[in-house]
């Protein structure tokens, strides 16, 4: 268990919903972790399943008439964000947290040059005059290993490929040193080679400037390659946590598992025929968030699952090594074979 | 970039060829006979005759064509059948206050819209929001002669805070000039203004939902730097489109506007010359409109290659 | 294994008029007033209660009062009446001019976005129609013509056309390059058939959208034409002809022009809201947010 001081951001039991024409949606409902410095935290589950709020949340990023944030608790460096004054959250955004999103193509604004775009940020949180900031820009395009940086910093996004825009995304992220960098499904939208050099960047650029990484993302194999520690996300809530390892030479929540033998393996060997077994879909279909599950809110997809299940959440267990998991029937999906 | 402009440049020749076109042939081909109505309704045949020949409608079409063609180039506009005078003399001599009215309104109306429309996206929904499209609205479906009365009456009639009709040359002073130019800007700027403000607030609203703007927010810049750089600016093709489709919508305001106020400018000429059914000067007319038009939606189309840098590279 | 259960609730498909009217505010309030000035100008002879033609200079401008409504003119007509009557030519005028420059823009929109050579020439036509202010090309045609109603819908209807060719160039063109359409024409089919029923209905919805606004245009074109002097004869009652014939006495009689005037903004008000409203729910991208 790391000491409170490690943490540099710390939540607990977040809520945040949406109002929606069909009732309010509980899109993170109740979720715990923390983030230790330069630490790298992955957050996976499927579409819908609340890891990009809870990212939005921490940078109070949802828009007010949208939804809000019900209740809880977001902690960074000790100081409450959840209740902080919108100008003093605007000094800590691109400043000393930073967030990436999925689409390179879209989330550069088209009319202003790459350079502008990194500069401006370092002007706002640095106060630094702008020659300062171009040069500052200059040097981020390097880090982020841009070649011929000094022509790209006056040349617009459309005239960058996916993948460069993506590096610039991650250049404007971390222009003003942040402590943390938060990455929604950063290469999702990427070739899988460009994929690769991307997460490559980022751990390579971690080594250098300390920055802890939230990485969100569906991809359990990003997971596997790039995190330390993994939280496992469904219908809102924190299902399972572990280090990378452990979380995949033993997955103990029923959902883990699914997911695991949904990923297509090449290590299994063909039979005689030449087919191979069939990939495990997870039969059903994911909760509407509109309604408050009373129980386990994978219990109606859940091999396991009991009446104990259905009607009582169960709540986060221990099972030593800074794992825990939230399964009534842990003992017994232990016990069952992977 | 230059190309983009030289291009720009071409493609305004066959419009203005068409539109010379057009006015050429409504002449020889509009229902009736021409030369009838312009000759009035008890003219004798000999006077008929005299229009027509005034009009060189007697000659081979084909004659018609190039003489009026040459003439074109020249700068010829022809003759006006009542007064002897060229229409080119006609027309420089009215051209300032309707080019006053003309700038004054669009300036104001711009610089007012534009604000408004922004407000409005940013405000999206709330109470300032319904007011302006609220505006909007009525603001589109009032008539300018409507407004323009409206505004007379109580400005000008019962307050007694601006003149009733009128115009002062700017030579005379600046502040005579500009109290001539209040009530008619306004009438004639109103309908502008709500078309400019519902395009300004439509085209923030789609580009505030963009990701670029997400990620904008997500860096913490300032709300003014984040409305009027990132997203203004984005906002601005469709924005100055219809800056220049409103143009239309002013010119032919001025005509109204002109008549109501009492402006001696190319309105009152245009309906002073319906009236007496003086062709060649509607015919002059309709050419110089029709060029301002063209002239402004190529300074237009000119714009956007700086405000879009994807369509300069 | 558990059961699984589906319980998405799709909302009931029957068409209820309340909730219709509930949802669409903007076209409800268009539509009504509109039709309540059809009604006025259709029983215009039952609802005036005077002749609007008949002078009588005794009780020249008189402010409104119980018995003239919205008082008189210089000649002593009511304006009541008068005002009614002129709803007929506004309508009428609106309305024809949309539907005729609908039609004639259908066709031509279809034929342009069909037929590449066609399309070259009358796009250039329409471009430099375009050129020209609307309120000008109509006084052209009108100075060289007698004065009738028919002449003025049809010196209105000529400016409009380009718009309505426009937008349904636009459809056809769009459509034509779905890969729906080339396997069609792959297929075999004929041109014809292909118009009719995939190209043709898809332009029904901006079109009638676009008539409305067609139709609002006209009517303030006409209103401004007659107020010059240079649209309908002064002997019809237009609102237009009205308010110009109260120029002359309007500091002490400001009811002749402001009453005509004020039903004017009403009428296109009304038309505008349905177009507008027309327009919101028949966009298919925001038909969705319902």
């Amino acid at each position: 268990m790391s000491a409170a001081a490690e943490n540099i951001l710390e939540v607990r039991d977040l809520q945040t919903q949406f109002n929606t024409l069909d009732g309010v949606v509980r899109a993170v409902d109740g979720v715990s972790f923390d983030l230790a410095r330069g630490e790298t935290l992955g957050i996976v589950g499927e579409s819908g399943c609340g890891k990009s709020v809870t990212a939005l949340s921490i940078l109070r990023l949802i828009p007010p008439e949208t939804g809000r944030i019900a209740a809880g608790s977001i902690k960074f460096e000790g100081e409450e964000l959840t209740t902080l004054g919108e100008e003093a959250m605007k000094r800590l955004r691109g400043h000393r947290i930073s967030m990436i999103f999925q689409e390179p193509m879209t989330s550069l604004n088209p009319v202003l040059t790459v350079g502008t775009q990194i500069a401006e940020n370092v002007v706002r949180h640095m106060g630094v005059p702008w020659r300062a900031a171009r040069d500052r820009s200059f040097e981020m395009l390097d880090l982020v290993r841009i070649a011929d940086a000094r022509r790209r910093l006056d040349e617009y996004p459309h005239q960058l490929s996916g993948g460069m825009r993506q590096r610039v995304m991650i250049a404007m992220a971390l222009s003003c040193d942040p402590q943390v960098l938060i990455a929604d499904e950063p290469t999702t939208a990427l070739d899988v080679t460009i994929q690769a050099q991307i997460l490559q960047l980022m751990l390579e650029l971690k080594e250098k400037t300390g920055t802890a990484i939230v990485l969100i993302t569906h991809d359990l194999g990003v997971v596997a390659e790039t995190t330390e520690r993994v939280v496992v996300m469904y219908a809102g809530r924190k299902v399972e946590e572990a280090p990378v390892t452990a979380l995949f030479e033993e997955p103990l929540h029923p959902y883990t598992r699914g997911l695991m033998r949904a990923i297509p393996r090449l290590d299994i060997e063909a039979d005689a025929a030449g087919t191979r077994p069939r990939l495990q879909e997870i039969p059903g279909l994911v909760p509407r968030l509109t309604q408050a599950i009373p129980g386990c809110a994978f219990a109606p997809r859940c091999g396991f699952a009991t009446e104990r299940c259905r009607l009582e959440a169960p709540p986060l267990i221990d099972v030593g090594a800074g794992h825990t998991v939230a399964c009534w029937e842990v003992d017994r999906v232990r016990a069952s074979a992977l | 970039m230059t190309a983009y402009i030289v291009r720009r440049l071409f493609a305004t020749l066959p419009v203005m060829a068409v539109v010379a076109l057009f006015v050429f042939f409504l002449l020889r081909f509009a229902p009736g006979d021409p030369a009838a109505i312009i000759a009035g309704e008890d003219a004798t045949a000999e006077a008929i005759a005299a229009v027509r020949a005034k009009l060189g409608l007697d000659r081979p079409m084909v004659e018609q064509f190039f003489v009026w063609v040459l003439q074109l180039l020249q700068g010829d506009m022809g003759v006006s059948i009542f007064s002897n005078l060229a229409v080119t003399r006609l027309i420089s001599q009215r051209l300032e206050p309707t080019v006053a009215l003309t700038l004054s309104t669009l300036f104001v109306a711009v610089a007012l819209a534009i604000p408004i429309g922004v407000v409005a996206a940013w405000k999206a929904r709330k109470l300032v929001d319904r007011l302006v499209m609220g505006f909007a609205v009525l603001g589109f479906a009032m008539p300018v002669f409507v407004l323009a009365y409206v505004l007379i009456y109580f400005f000008a009639v019962q307050w007694q805070l601006l003149p009733v009709q009128g115009y002062r040359p700017i030579a005379e002073g600046l502040w005579p000039f500009v109290e001539c130019l209040i009530l008619p800007s306004v009438a004639l700027g109103v309908t502008y203004m709500a078309l400019i403000a519902r395009i300004t607030r439509a085209s923030m609203l789609e580009v505030l939902a963009q990701d670029y703007i997400r990620t904008a927010n997500a860096k913490g810049l300032a709300t003014d730097r984040v409305l009027l750089l990132h997203a203004l600016k984005n906002a601005a093709v469709p924005i100055v489109t219809v800056i220049g489709i409103g143009i239309a919508l002013l010119i032919s305001g001025v005509v109204i506007t002109e008549t109501v106020f009492n402006i001696p400018g190319l309105g009152r000429l245009t309906v002073d010359a319906v009236l007496k059914r003086d062709y060649p000067v509607v015919q002059g007319l309709i050419l110089v409109f029709a060029a301002a038009k063209v002239l402004v939606n190529l300074l237009i189309d000119i714009s956007y290659a700086f405000l879009d840098p994807r369509i300069r590279y | 294994m558990t059961a699984i259960t589906d319980d998405l609730a799709l909302p009931p498909r029957r068409f209820s008029l309340p909730t219709a009217i509930r949802r669409n505010p903007t076209i409800t309030f268009g539509a009504v007033l509109l039709a309540a000035l059809i009604v006025v100008a259709i029983f215009a002879p039952y609802i005036a209660y005077s002749d609007p033609f008949k002078l009588s200079p005794i009780n020249r401008l008189r402010p409104p009062s119980e018995r003239w409504w919205f008082g008189t003119d210089q000649f002593g007509r009511d304006v009541f009446s008068r005002t009614v009557y002129g709803a007929r030519v506004s309508l009428i005028v609106g309305l024809s001019v949309a539907l005729f420059s609908s039609a004639v823009g259908l066709g031509l929109g279809l034929l342009c976005g069909y037929f590449r050579q066609v399309d070259s020439i009358v796009m250039r036509i329409m471009d430099g129609l375009m050129a020209i202010p609307s309120i000008l090309l109509a006084i052209a045609l009108i100075t060289l013509t007698r004065p009738s109603l028919g002449i003025v819908i049809l010196a209105i209807v000529i400016p409009e056309v380009p718009r309505i060719v426009r937008v349904v160039r636009a459809v056809v063109l769009s459509i034509r390059s779905q890969p729906y359409i080339e396997s069609a024409i792959a297929g075999g089919t004929k041109n014809t058939k292909l118009l009719l029923r995939h190209v043709l209905p898809n332009t029904l919805a901006p079109l009638i959208v676009q008539s409305t606004y067609v139709c609002a245009s006209a009517m303030l074109i006409e209103a401004g034409l007659s107020f010059l002097g240079a649209g309908v004869p002064p002997e019809v009652p237009s609102w237009g002809n009205i308010i110009a014939q109260g120029r002359t006495f309007f500091q002490i009689a400001p009811w002749t022009i402001l009453i005509p005037g004020a039903f004017l903004a009403i009428t296109v008000l009304a038309v505008n809201l349905l177009g507008d409203g027309l327009r919101d729910r028949l966009d298919p991208r925001l038909a969705r947010r319902l």
